[in-house]
């Protein structure tokens, strides 16, 4: 009986929110839902009981009249008033959550793509700046492939140290996370509920989504946005971590980077033969490829 | 002599011989390529009714997954074709069929289902009758609006044909997803069908919605002002206007998304996809979502303002009473139809369109709340100091009143921008549309049906039987949508196979399997509608012409009119809804017959006694 009543309790079952704005969403969301409430039992209230005052009887009429426009006129005011008030209200936060203009500075920065049916991120790595790739240079794009989703120059020496993980991200707790995301095929949603953070990501376009968590734990990435048919298990998990935890996550994933590169002449031979023709053409610095591990 | 081409035999000697030219047509013009906008009507209603039941199996399919994810769909399941299924035989669906039935079941309900029954069947059946008209101003256009019908769906329902079976992009059929980019230039597929199919039923639209606007303008009776129609006339008219302006831009995204489709064109392809198939690139996928919210935040509209007419007409007919605030309700209908062009933004505050847009959209749409408000107001003003009678036509009604309030309430929750972030594509979303098309469009069609079925069969439908399926359809309605309000706030998304996936989810099982048995329940509770339906038509009650004591002109015509409709001159003297006016021993007073009446202070009172040779009572 409880489980049933609980469909009542509706804003209880919010996943537990843990972004600076979240608790801004869920207010709003709980004054909506008690005006929405309190509409609700107005007119079901004022329905039932003239449903009941008013039902047929023997030799009754109803009353001639066809209406009064003060009454109409105060009935288009008060809701014109009512949901102006809600519209300014929600037009503030949505301003902060959303409008590039109003994006904080950002601590960290990640490039997302979509895929069917996965999520790559893109960290800068040591020197927190991306070389070229298809985010910052469109020419970039170009070299987009299924091996190299984020068009990454590996020309670009500031390639060297960027690198990427697959369906799992982390970040700093407190920290303002700037994500541009897009996607390789088709559209995907960027969607993590406990932040309250929903952004489609569009292939050809980026977009620019940001928060700020202030709690650590493990929680999840979903895709909001059909698909096709793996669209359902298009999960990915995230880890708040302490700022700490994160830098040496970061030094950790600097020296898997420095180990993967490190013995190009060890590392070439495996990757068959088109890397071992790069290495004829370019000098030793070729900094080889991350994409086929 | 040769009357009244559409009546059945019993009925065949109960109109009068209408002194028309026509001569004996050969049967397949009387019930198959008829231009009579009455057998029209049944046509659309019997179409609709079979898709509403292939949609409403679909939907089953998915709510089994949903509930009992890997576990056989009970009886069906072996007998699934192996294309469909996990492994042959197993009864388990597949994660591309599953998102292939929830494209198919909001496909056929929208477009097979809501649009043809509200805006085909009801609005040739009312609009000629209820404008005292013998026909439609194009009648052959108006054969043709419904003989675009059976061919679109078989070309949708043909995708099970194709390598990758049915369209699986959604109803939304968003790009790239919906260019189906893994697949050849020139081959076919569910989805290059479907499109096809949806611009055929896109024309179909537009016919149909010409011909309403040519007849409503040019075919009304002697002496009825535009301000003296029913409010039903005036929901199918405006949306036919709606129609006329938005199904071509419609028609317009789907052309060019066919030919991203089909001929790997890239109106909507970006460049340097990584994908099977190659596209010159340079396209916007957004671009689809504008055009296609152009049309189709409007087509909402269109699924709902003929039933909101629909609803007006019971609800004043069984309270008794005058539509409180007529023309406020009529200017409400033009502004919601206004309204409705320039809100289409809020489907796309979560596409990726400037946030500014965001804005904007949101503004536009929470005004729209206000129109819809204004009705709801109305209507509950019409029953306040009603004689409200429960037939089973009412309750529908007032169950459309209530589910309204309840949809158009978690309406405003979208419209607000930042609370869209987090139930957009969600369960949230499922649920309002359900309540506004469900909840709302289908039981102002039961109404519909409830309502007009003595005029269109000449036979009465059991009212018992009739408030026992509306008794079951809105409990288990309700059960079934409800609790899908929670599960999008507990961040459900929609069209996913198997919420297991995600630990957030995790606590939602039993609702889903709650869900899916009420849905069960509500599917065939729609069984007892078909069965009344059936059973009247062969041993109902006789309809006699005005079963309703209701006042407008449809029911001047006999029960189960012939070709041509009326069998007197029709003139009309008044507005649709006087009731229980003062002076009068009948609490009706008919649009049809003479008398003169002063208004005072709202109330209408009748100054002449000669309203005792009433044609239309009994």
């Amino acid at each position: 009986m409880n489980d049933i009543l609980s469909v009542f309790d509706m804003l209880a079952w919010f996943p537990e929110n843990i972004s600076t704005f979240g608790q801004e969403l869920d207010n709003l969301f709980a004054v909506i839902y008690w005006i929405s409430v309190a509409i609700f039992f107005l007119t079901f209230g004022l329905m039932g009981y003239f449903m009941w005052k008013y039902r047929a009887r023997e030799g009754g009429r109803g009353y001639n009249y066809h209406g009064n426009n003060i009454v109409e006129i105060t009935w288009t005011i008060l809701p014109t008033i009512l949901f102006a008030g809600i519209g300014v209200y929600s037009d503030a936060i949505w301003e902060t959550t959303k409008y590039s203009s109003k994006m904080p500075k950002p601590d960290v920065e990640i490039i997302v793509l979509g895929k069917q049916f996965g999520w790559y991120f893109l960290y800068p790595g040591a020197d927190g700046t991306f070389g070229r790739n298809a985010y910052n240079d469109r020419t970039a794009r170009a070299l987009m492939s299924a091996t190299n989703p984020f068009g990454i120059d590996e020309n670009d020496p500031a390639s060297a140290d960027d690198f990427v993980v697959e369906n799992q991200f982390r970040v700093p707790v407190n920290a303002n996370v700037m994500v541009r995301g897009s996607s390789i095929d088709v559209l995907h949603s960027f969607f993590l509920p406990h932040a309250r953070v929903k952004q489609d990501v569009v292939p050809g376009t980026w977009m620019n989504i940001w928060f700020n968590l202030f709690k650590t734990g493990t929680y999840e990435l979903a895709c909001a946005e059909l698909c096709g048919g793996g669209h359902y298990a298009m999960r990915a998990e995230y880890q708040v971590l302490s700022k700490s935890g994160y830098d040496a996550w970061l030094d950790q994933k600097a020296m898997e980077k420095a180990a993967a590169l490190a013995p190009p002449a060890a590392a070439a031979p495996a990757e068959g033969e088109t890397p071992a023709a790069d290495a004829g053409t370019d000098t030793g610095n070729d900094t080889g490829d991350v994409w086929s591990e | 002599m040769s009357t009244s081409l559409a009546h059945t035999e019993e009925h065949a000697d109960h109109g009068h011989a209408h002194e028309h030219e026509h001569h004996d047509l050969p049967w397949y013009r009387k019930y198959v390529f008829s231009t009579d906008h009455k057998v029209i009507s049944k046509q659309f209603m019997l179409a609709s009714l079979i898709f509403l039941f292939i949609g409403g199996a679909f939907a089953l399919m998915l709510r089994w997954q949903l509930a009992y994810p890997g576990e056989a769909i009970p009886v069906i399941g072996h007998l699934l074709p192996d294309t469909w299924v996990a492994e042959p035989g197993s009864g388990v669906i597949t994660p591309e069929f599953f998102v292939q039935l929830t494209t198919m079941h909001a496909t056929i309900m929208i477009f097979f289902v809501i649009i043809p029954m509200a805006v085909g069947m009801f609005g040739n059946f009312c609009i000629p009758l209820m404008i005292g008209t013998d026909d439609m101003a194009l009648p052959r256009l108006n054969m043709w609006s419904f003989w675009l019908v059976p061919p679109a769906g078989l070309i949708m329902l043909a995708g099970v044909f194709t390598e990758m079976g049915y369209a699986g992009a959604g109803w939304t059929s968003y790009p790239p997803l919906a260019a189906d980019i893994n697949k050849e230039a020139f081959t076919f597929s569910g989805q290059t069908l479907w499109l096809i199919s949806v611009f055929m039923i896109g024309f179909s639209s537009i016919m149909g919605a010409v011909n309403y606007v040519a007849t409503v303008l040019n075919k009304r009776a002697k002496g009825m002002k535009l301000f003296d129609m029913p409010l039903t006339v005036w929901g199918l008219f405006i949306t036919a206007i709606i129609a006329t302006l938005g199904t071509p831009v419609l028609a317009a995204g789907l052309a060019m998304l066919f030919f991203d489709n089909f001929f790997h064109t890239s109106f909507f392809i970006p460049d340097h996809l990584v994908s099977g198939a190659s596209f010159p690139g340079g396209g916007q996928p957004v671009l689809f979502q504008h055009v296609f919210w152009f049309y189709s935040h409007p087509a909402v509209y269109i699924m709902i303002l003929p039933l909101m007419g629909i609803v007006s007409e019971v609800l004043a007919t069984f309270s008794r009473k005058p539509i409180y605030g007529y023309k406020a309700m009529v200017f409400a209908v033009a502004g919601i139809a206004f309204l409705g062009f320039i809100v289409w933004g809020h489907h796309m505050f979560q596409s990726g369109m400037n946030p500014l847009l965001g804005t904007t959209f949101m503004l536009s749409t929470i005004v729209i709340a206000v129109p819809s408000s204004i009705k709801v107001f109305n209507w509950l003003g019409t029953l306040w100091r009603g004689n409200i009678h429960f037939s089973s036509a009412m309750l529908a009604a007032l169950a459309f009143v209530s589910m309204f309030i309840i949809g158009g309430l978690s309406g405003v929750f979208m419209a607000s921008a930042p609370v869209d972030i987090y139930i957009h594509d969600t369960y949230f979303i499922v649920a309002h549309i359900h309540y506004v098309l469900f909840g709302g469009s289908l039981f102002g069609i039961f109404a519909g049906i409830y309502y007009w079925f003595p005029k269109m069969f000449g036979k009465m439908l059991s009212e018992s039987w009739g408030r026992r399926h509306l008794f079951w359809s809105f409990l288990a309605f309700n059960a079934t949508f409800f609790p899908m309000h929670v599960l999008g706030i507990g961040g459900h998304m929609r069209r996913i196979y198997d919420p297991n996936v995600y630990d957030f989810l995790k606590g939602m099982q039993g609702m889903n399997e709650f869900i899916t048995i009420a849905a069960i329940v509500m599917g065939f509770s729609q069984l007892m509608l078909v069965g009344n339906i059936l059973y009247s038509l062969k041993w109902g009650k006789k309809a006699p012409r005005n079963p309703w004591n209701a006042n407008t002109l449809e029911w001047a015509a006999p029960p189960h009119p012939g070709h041509g409709n009326f069998d007197m001159d029709i003139t009309v003297y008044r507005g649709p809804y006087e009731f229980g006016v003062e002076g009068r021993e009948l609490d009706y007073w008919p649009q049809w017959e003479p008398g003169k009446s002063i208004t005072v202070h709202h109330h209408t009172i009748a100054v002449s006694d000669d309203t005792s040779t009433s044609v239309g009572m009994h």
